[in-house]
């Protein structure tokens, strides 16, 4: 096992702990940031060959104190201990001797370069000997399954392999602790499979696992142990055999969600044509087209829901649908008239609402108050001036009363938009986009990293704008969102719509599958 | 509100401490820095036309840092404000030469005031234009046209704005009636200084009270949000240097027609890179700038005055001396500040988490 390229990274004390110690103590560790507690007197252990779940809403502090654990922030109060010795975690380089790694939720990968030098990145000096390390990777890669292309970019390569490839990493430097943050929010169900399948394996071997998520079911699929957290704090430690998904979802959010109720009844098929997409194509310099013949009518009152696992052209589709990007051929038209060729704010007055899947790049300015946020689109719009001057009395009236409609946590119109939390923001994003979207909404993963209070408001206001007879747009990777809300839901993959269907038609199951890109011929590989 | 308390005394700290290092280097010529500096400061206080050189200074400072701060609050960088500045003297130096005497004063003023502002304003229009078209890095095509422009001066002062006895690279005085009216008798502190603080409140409006002031930061602070709420942000970066080269332009009228009545080679140098640390000082607020631009028109004064102590020989760079180190303290002192604020509140997170 020791080749001239492995580096002096791991510490064989680390690696030998006596079986009775766990392999990680947490204890009484706390985080302060600028403004918040992230973390208050957490305590957790990890023991060997366990599959340890942090299970949590967004901004629970689940990944902070996991980022503390392998070094990426400094704790202000409390100790950690490795197989029951203090350990002081400065950095992650401190952490990789310890034999930790962790998967970040975006990978830290080098798109030019190959996956072998992704891998032993970091831990080579001098001269690379390519082909041997090519070799030994292969193998590792082998050890467990996977079937990695060593010598092809990263760039090119799936999600799922990519993640595959941080893994790598990880075992390269006989990592014994794997932390894992949210590792299957960009994996089919397919490829989850594989990834649970390997968490297994991992553990078997003595290894340990921590799995931070938010997803109740993988946790009572993989977990041995799962410690839920909330604001921070941890509320509570449990067994898997020992617990439900009931009650780690009142664990979780401590309080009861009521799914929002459906009109099953209304006929949106006689409904008026909204928008309507014909052969829409985009195709970059360069590549392979990312839409590639997208055909799509939404109806008045109806919710059109488009699955996909990320980065399947859903963006650039709201991109050209939005007017920030111009197809390369093909039509929009929206209540009959043809729009491809119109502004952004031509379209932003003729109602169309967007809700794009970053708000923090695409729908809001941070830095400025929640007023002005609420102006940004309506800028040019005279109902907010007065004799070319801005009319702050009326725009703050208005903000206030949406902060109150939407039950959004601020002080008032004139906070900073980023002193928000997430889910606050995007209340404030949908209460601007509903407001202007008087035909169309599009909403682009609206829920995408969002608290279950937020996911739920938001998803209650969606369904109160089909009430209104608006036309909604729903983009979304999560299947159980579409299959709640949406009258008909079409699959994108690789740019391509793989077939358009009413709610009920087709099982979850069916869907994973063509968002795999597996279509009902082809042999479904294991 | 505690925080807003904290800004001006961390600036104020920064000066200080900036004066003390600057004023050290006094030690080296063997002289007391307190002694000359309490010298200095009563010698400019007891000398009403020295205190008015305090706002002469200022006067054009006010216009270059505000053409620096107005473009950064779209996030682009005006490094050029000098050569807008130049461009704006060529045009009231031009104007006032040809109608000096022919027009009446107010009329003649006027005229030059709004030449300048174009003159100075189309040269940053242009800037801002090829940003926007061809996406040209602005802060370095405003940084070379300053030598363009300033090369166009000495172009013309040897040719058709040459003085008549075409002896020197400067142009004839202006006549009396070009002249901006001297505002405080027995100072030369003019009308000009009066125009830069109005025109820095009509900024602070435009910018925080109207919708193009609104979409100017908004594009700055973040011009994707901005495009996706319809802003074209290049339409933004024409408009924003335009306005900006503009305000540089108008320095070049307070300056040739307030001043000095003529152009002359290698007028005020150094204004525009004052400019932007003066800009940096007030954190691009169009306010801050009026009582920056005031405080380096002091220091400029005082760093005069002391070159002109009797019998002490201080070279005259201590003037150039005392703003760069104050400058440089200043900028230090914002991220010394935001660093003791992170810590304070961490402090009382950690009381208040404890019970």
């Amino acid at each position: 096992m020791s080749a001239p390229v492995k580096s002096a990274l791991s510490d064989i004390g680390a690696t030998s702990c006596a079986p009775e110690v766990s392999v990680v103590e947490i204890s009484h560790v706390s985080k302060y940031f600028a403004k918040v507690v992230a973390n208050k007197d957490v305590s957790l252990t990890v023991h060997a060959g366990e599959v340890v779940a942090l299970l949590g809403e967004n901004g629970a502090g689940k990944s902070t104190i996991m980022k503390i654990l392998y070094g990426l922030y400094g704790k202000d109060e409390g100790t950690i201990k490795i197989c029951g010795e203090e350990r002081q975690i400065k950095s992650p380089a401190d952490a990789m001797r310890l034999g930790i790694a962790m998967i970040q939720q975006h990978f830290s990968l080098v798109p030019t370069h190959t996956a072998t030098e992704n891998i032993i990145l970091g831990n080579v000096h001098g001269y690379i000997p390519l082909n041997e390390c090519n070799n030994r990777i292969r193998a590792l890669a082998e050890k467990y399954g996977f079937d990695i292309p060593v010598d092809k970019k990263v760039g090119e390569l799936a999600v799922g392999v990519q993640q595959k490839i941080e893994i790598l990493k990880a075992l390269y430097i006989d990592a014994r602790i794997l932390i894992m943050d949210e590792p299957t929010a960009v994996l089919t169900p397919q490829e989850s499979e594989v990834l649970m399948q390997f968490i297994h394996d991992f553990t078997n071997q003595g290894n340990s696992v921590v799995f931070i998520t938010h997803k109740l079911k993988e946790v009572m699929e993989v977990a041995d142990r799962i410690v839920v957290m909330r604001n921070g704090v941890v509320v509570d430690t449990v067994r898997r055999a020992e617990t439900n998904e009931q009650q780690l979802a009142r664990l979780m959010i401590g309080q009861e969600i009521v799914p929002p109720e459906r009109d099953q009844t209304l006929d949106y098929e006689n409904a008026t044509a909204v928008l309507e997409l014909n052969n829409i194509s985009l195709a970059l310099k360069g590549t392979s087209a990312c839409v590639e013949s997208v055909s799509f009518t939404v109806h008045e009152g109806e919710i059109f829901g488009i699955a996909g696992v990320s980065g399947n052209g859903q963006d650039e589709l709201c991109d050209i649908l939005c007017g920030a990007r111009q197809p390369t051929c093909g039509e929009i038209r929206f209540l009959g008239r043809d729009i491809t060729n119109e502004s952004i704010r031509a379209r932003i007055e003729s109602g169309i609402g967007y809700v794009p899947v970053d708000r923090y790049r695409d729908a809001m300015v941070m830095d400025m108050t929640l007023a002005e946020n609420m102006l940004l689109k309506s800028s040019f719009s005279t109902h907010w001036q007065n004799r070319g001057f801005i009319r702050q009395k009326a725009l703050n009236r208005y903000t206030t009363e949406k902060i109150a409609e939407h039950r959004v946590k601020a002080t008032g119109p004139s906070d900073t938009a980023r002193s928000l939390s997430g889910g606050n923001q995007q209340k404030i994003v949908l209460a601007r986009e509903v407001d202007l979207g008087k035909k169309l909404l599009i909403f682009n993963q609206p829920t995408r990293g969002l608290d279950m209070g937020a996911v739920d408001r938001i998803h209650k206001v969606i369904l109160e704008e089909k009430e209104r007879k608006k036309a909604v747009l729903l983009i979304s990777t999560e299947l159980t969102e579409l299959f709640e809300l949406c009258d008909r839901i079409a699959v994108m993959y690789r740019g391509r719509l793989m077939g358009v269907f009413h709610n009920g038609e087709k099982t979850t199951a069916e869907i994973g599958l063509l968002m795999a890109g597996v279509s009902e011929k082809q042999e479904v590989k294991a | 509100m505690k925080k807003r308390l904290g800004v001006p005394l961390y600036n104020i700290g920064a000066v200080l401490v900036g004066l003390v290092i600057s004023a050290s280097l006094l030690l080296f010529l063997k002289l007391n820095p307190v002694e000359v500096i309490a010298l200095s400061v009563k010698k400019i206080a007891s000398d009403g036309y020295t205190l008015g050189e305090i706002l002469v200074k200022a006067t054009p400072l006010i216009f270059t840092s505000l053409a620096f701060a107005f473009t950064y609050k779209a996030n682009l960088f005006n490094i050029g404000a000098q050569g807008q500045f130049y461009a704006g003297a060529i045009a009231a130096i031009a104007l006032s030469l040809w109608l000096g005497d022919r027009v009446p004063q107010g009329v003649l003023l006027l005229i030059v005031l709004v030449a300048s502002f174009a003159s100075g304003a189309v040269v940053g229009g242009l800037i801002g234009f090829a940003k926007s078209k061809f996406r040209a890095n602005e802060f370095l095509v405003s940084m070379m046209s300053t030598y363009v422009v300033s090369a166009l001066m000495d172009f013309l002062l040897r040719t058709s704005l040459q003085e008549t006895k075409a002896e020197y690279l400067q142009t004839d005085a202006i006549a009396k009636s070009a002249y901006l009216p001297t505002i405080l008798p027995g100072t030369r502190v003019h009308l000009g200084f009066v125009l830069a603080v109005v025109t820095a409140i009509l900024i602070w409006v435009l910018l925080y009270k109207t919708p193009l002031g609104f979409r100017i930061r908004a594009v700055g602070y973040n011009h994707n949000a901005a495009e996706l709420g319809g802003i074209r942000s290049g339409k933004i970066y024409v408009a924003a240097f335009f306005i900006a080269g503009g305000l540089a332009g108008m320095a070049g009228f307070t300056e040739v027609n307030g001043v000095q009545h003529m152009l002359l080679q290698n007028f005020n140098t150094s204004i525009g890179s004052f400019g932007i640390g003066i800009a940096i000082l007030a954190n691009g607020n169009p306010i801050g700038c009026i009582f920056a631009s005031i405080l380096f028109g002091f220091l400029n004064v005082m760093g005069t005055t002391m070159g002109r102590l009797p019998g002490l020989n201080i070279p005259a760079s201590i003037i150039d001396l005392i703003e760069g180190v104050v400058m440089i303290c200043v900028i230090m002192s914002y991220f010394v500040r935001k660093a003791a604020e992170n810590r304070s509140e961490k402090q009382r997170l950690k009381k208040a988490g404890g019970k």
